[in-house]
């Protein structure tokens, strides 16, 4: 074990830096803020330091490592030039405050990705500001109560979401103050059109829905679910994380959407990194547009004196939208996450419905793959679809219940299991409507023989018996953590004390 | 012609195998009223020399603040990042990880985000700190409805927190949002001339949910009144400081004295400016917030073995198990940047830290000398401890001032009446550990001339 607080170098020593202007004793601090004693940091030298991030790096998994199927997660291939794009300096080295004329060559790919997250959910408006796909919900939703408010509409409090849809939907619009009615899906966790009828009203904010949904099943109610919610005045609201499925296809505006939120580290690439940087951007459609948080890029013809700093014909400038709800971060939304994904939207062009086309190919071919594997090992009795279809599209989810039932074996133990052979386990246990569920999601840069061989070893782990499943993981760093202890004993620090 | 998809001219191969002859067949459940039949009106594809060459270009024609003498902060810092950070965060397995739902292929990052929060609640005085919010003002405003759930039972003026009067109106903005679905009151706190915080106006947020400062303040102002806002607020109102993590080599940690929930832009520390964003927002908290905080935490825990093992702890506050119920809606957050973060606190050590805010600070501190000597132009709160920047009252306005600078090569600061409009020759300079004696000398030397140029 390495462990960040057992090193310690001597006091004073290690990182040099180069002399102050001026000497500590010239500065003054009111008295009563002078910190008394520096925080119990550590010592470490660069070799040090170095070393120990790569032990822990050792000890973590990612998409470089080996195959990561984590369903509703989009964990596609991250191009490495994004990196090298986002380290330049007029990208790393930009502060949001810096006027207009000192930045055109970063509006203009804020524009640009504007236009093309526009043109391809077909919406009318977008902002880039939002940082993460939940925040996208709440910015969005905060733009609904601000357009009600400004149509006098104030009895609409109520935001409908499915009991299939993502967590981040009911907590994001009860953050805003609305109030949630969950409606029951269907067996397949497809919208139920009686449900939703039984639920609208004069009440009815907005409806918030994913499609596909979160079980891999496109909606295809999904025009009369919105002819439904718009029919009483309400507002449709398309959960874009599994945009990664339809691009080029079909579009949230032709479903007849509203507004929209992009996870542009799924769909697009921006590596996750253990659990964010992400970037929400919403659209919207014209009705809503004036709402938008502030600011966003507009463009209009460069003049004369402005060609030398222009990076095109055009002139690129912030613009505070009308009634807009202000502002949901600080700066300009997470500018890097956005340029890694412009510059991954860059190396499709047109082609953004090819890279649709092969993460569906990819799904429905590894559930096949997954059952051909199955029935050729005799285990195919051991899991049934999470839902019946003829296809599904970026993802799909198993049912484990038929294990569990005749032998004890957990889409837990399964999962564990998998790590084993080398694998990130699928998401396990989400969707809540299919029992004992395995979200399984390849994404389109996975090869067909990475597919295949994925299939193979998931059957190998279905023909493993259940004790020893029980015991999986046993080739990992450490083995079934026990995280019952780690909430009854909370340890959040490095206990100085002990 | 794109050239990221393996299985590019393998689809029908794999479309066969499954019984389907065509890709057209796997989107045959998309009604026909809802399809999208023409190409997208997208550019072709790029090759990866193409981009860059597109991406040098367009972000090349962007005047990074390295270029020139910059003296804008205002928020945010240009500090200098150790080259071993920009390394270690490359590897993939950190880079290309996400959330660690499984720990036991994921004690690298849980183990990382565990120091992280040692790190972090050391240098602020706290003993529970999450995993990053988005960014301060994010962090600001979770913190902020985070008090209202703890202390709304309890409080004399239900739903309403107080805000110091100097919070810019684009945190402030943040915070608005954040507080209107759960129909909080914003009022705000008045300061006195000279920059510190009234302390009588401080008394009528006695009974309230929050208070809520920022130190150093927005003007760069280290406030000694701040130790005695606990004591004057009481028991059941949340002292929520916000900090410049860097200020805390040299300042009090706001947990010492008496702040019960510190926020801040962890930018300072281990990340690049990056035009706001992807950065990192600090949380810490006393314990009686840990079940009603927002964000992830990581707890050390044991094995089957009772091995030494860390996952993620008190998710049961989280959106994807309490939904609508969850004390806040986040789920991607800014591990990787807090990452970086660790990296930097871990190179720097106690001594580093306190060095490295001497070295912010000193140049601060000298500016204020030079600039303190110029005929016509005067510091606005001169007498007062300034960290990393100060204001200055400009015989003109701020604007043309700026515009005189950049003229000279100069990124000159931060115009004041974006903020306070009622200030239109304000503005705020900013200087870090990235700051030369040179610059400063240019910009006293550039300073002195405009102010001749405009009373004459």
């Amino acid at each position: 074990m390495s462990h960040l607080f057992d090193h310690h170098g001597a006091p004073g020593k290690g990182y040099a830096q180069p002399k102050p202007l001026l000497d500590g004793s010239e500065l003054s601090l009111p008295d009563n803020l002078v910190r008394k004693s520096l925080p119990r940091w550590p010592r470490l030298s660069e070799p040090e330091m170095v070393r120990h991030y790569t032990w822990l790096s050792k000890r973590n998994f990612g998409i470089d490592t080996g195959f990561y199927p984590l369903g509703s997660c989009t964990m596609k291939h991250n191009p490495r030039v994004n990196e090298v794009i986002a380290q330049l300096p007029g990208i790393a080295d930009i502060h949001p405050h810096q006027p207009e004329h000192q930045i055109q060559g970063l509006l203009s790919i804020y524009f640009e990705m504007q236009e093309m997250l526009s043109v391809c959910a077909g919406m009318d408006a977008v902002t880039l500001q939002p940082v993460a796909g939940a925040q996208g919900e709440f910015t969005a939703v905060r733009c609904f109560q601000e357009y009600f408010r400004h149509r006098g509409e104030h009895q609409r409090t109520k935001v409908i979401v499915p009991d299939s849809a993502h967590g981040t939907n009911p907590a994001s619009a009860a953050m805003a103050g609305f109030e949630i009615i969950e409606i029951p899906s269907k067996v397949d966790g497809r919208i139920d059109l009686d449900a939703l009828r039984a639920v609208v009203g004069e009440d009815t904010a907005a409806m918030m829905i994913t499609n596909p949904n979160t079980l891999g099943l496109f909606e295809h109610d999904i025009a009369e679910a919105s002819e439904l919610v718009h029919g009483v005045g309400g507002l449709m609201y398309y959960d874009g994380a599994n945009f990664n499925a339809i691009l080029g296809r079909t579009s949230p505006g032709l479903m007849g959407f509203d507004a929209v939120h992009y996870n542009l580290h799924k769909t697009f690439s921006q590596p996750h990194g253990g659990g964010g940087p992400g970037s929400g951007p919403i659209g919207v459609k014209q009705h809503l547009a004036p709402f938008l948080p502030t600011p966003i890029v507009s463009r209009r013809e460069a003049i004369e004196s402005e060609q030398e700093q222009a990076v095109d014909e055009f002139w690129y400038t912030w613009h505070e939208p009308e009634h807009t709800i202000g502002k949901v971060q600080q700066w300009h939304g997470n500018a890097g996450a956005i340029i890694r994904c412009w510059a991954y939207y860059r190396r499709y062009g047109k082609e953004l419905r090819t890279m649709s086309e092969h993460a569906v190919l990819n799904a429905n071919y590894l559930r096949h793959a997954i059952h051909r594997e199955a029935k050729a090992a005799g285990v195919d009795h051991m899991f049934v679809d999470g839902a019946e279809t003829v296809v599904a599209k970026h993802e799909f989810t198993l049912s484990l219940a038929p294990a569990k039932e005749a032998l004890g074996i957990s889409a837990m133990d399964v999962a564990k299991g998998l790590l084993d052979m080398g694998y990130m386990a699928p998401t396990v246990y989400f969707p809540l409507v299919v029992p004992e569920c395995m979200m399984i999601e390849p994404t389109e840069t996975e090869s067909k023989d990475t597919l295949d061989t994925f299939a193979e070893d998931f059957a190998k782990v279905l023909q493993v018996d259940a004790e020893t499943l029980h015991n999986a993981p046993i080739t990992t760093p450490v083995r079934r953590v026990d995280e019952v202890y780690a909430a009854r004993n909370l340890c959040l620090h490095h206990p100085f004390d002990e | 012609m794109v050239d990221q998809l393996p299985n590019l001219g393998r689809e029908k191969e794999m479309l066969q195998e499954m019984g389907f002859d065509s890709i057209d067949a796997l989107f045959a459940d998309v009604p026909m009223g809802v399809r999208m039949n023409e190409d997208l009106p997208l550019p072709e594809a790029q090759s990866e020399e193409e981009l860059l060459a597109d991406a040098k270009r367009l972000l090349g024609s962007n005047v990074a603040l390295g270029e020139k003498v910059s003296f804008l902060g205002a928020g945010l810092y240009r500090n200098f990042v150790p080259s071993c950070v920009f390394q270690l965060i490359t590897r993939g397995e950190f880079l290309t990880s996400y959330t660690p739902y499984q720990p036991e292929v994921s004690q690298g990052m849980l183990q990382a985000m565990w120091e992280f929060q040692s790190l972090i609640s050391e240098l602020i005085a706290m003993p529970v700190t999450n995993l990053s919010l988005y960014d301060g003002s994010t962090a600001a405003a979770e913190a902020i409805t985070c008090a209202v759930r703890v202390h709304n039972r309890k409080a004399d003026q239900k739903n309403t927190v107080y805000i110091s009067e100097l919070t810019p109106p684009d945190r402030c903005s943040v915070i608005y949002n954040y507080c209107q679905g759960a129909g909080i009151e914003i009022k705000k706190l008045r300061h006195h001339e000279n920059g510190l915080i009234n302390l009588d106006d401080v008394a009528n947020a006695a009974g309230s949910c929050a208070v809520y400062v920022e130190q150093p303040n927005p003007l760069g102002i280290i406030d000694g009144g701040y130790p005695a806002l606990k004591e004057i607020i009481g028991e059941h109102t949340a002292l929520i400081v916000a900090i410049q993590p860097i200020s805390l080599g040299l300042v009090e940690a706001p947990g010492n004295y008496g702040a019960d929930i510190v926020v801040g832009e962890g930018q300072p520390l281990g990340s690049p400016i990056t035009a706001g964003g992807p950065i990192y927002g600090i949380f810490g908290c006393t314990k009686n917030y840990l079940r009603l905080m927002p964000g992830r935490i990581v707890g050390r825990s044991i094995d089957v073995d009772g091995k030494e093992a860390y996952c993620l702890t008190l998710s049961t506050r989280e959106q994807h198990i309490r939904r609508h119920r969850a004390t806040s809606n986040i789920c991607t957050n800014e591990t990787l940047i807090a990452l970086m973060g660790a990296m930097h606190m871990s190179l720097l050590g106690p001594e580093g830290l306190e060095e490295l805010a001497i070295r912010n600070m000193a140049a601060c501190t000298f500016a204020k000398q030079k600039l303190g000597s110029i005929q016509g132009l005067s510091i606005v709160h001169q007498h007062q401890s300034h960290f990393n920047e100060f204001a200055i009252e400009v015989p003109d306005t701020g604007k043309n001032c700026l515009t005189y600078l950049e003229e000279k090569g100069i990124i000159g600061g931060f115009d004041l009446s974006w903020w306070y409009p009622d200030k239109p020759n304000r503005l705020l300079l900013t200087f870090t550990d990235q700051t030369s004696g040179d610059d400063i000398e240019h910009l006293a030397t550039e300073l002195q001339s405009w102010v001749n140029e405009v009373v004459a």
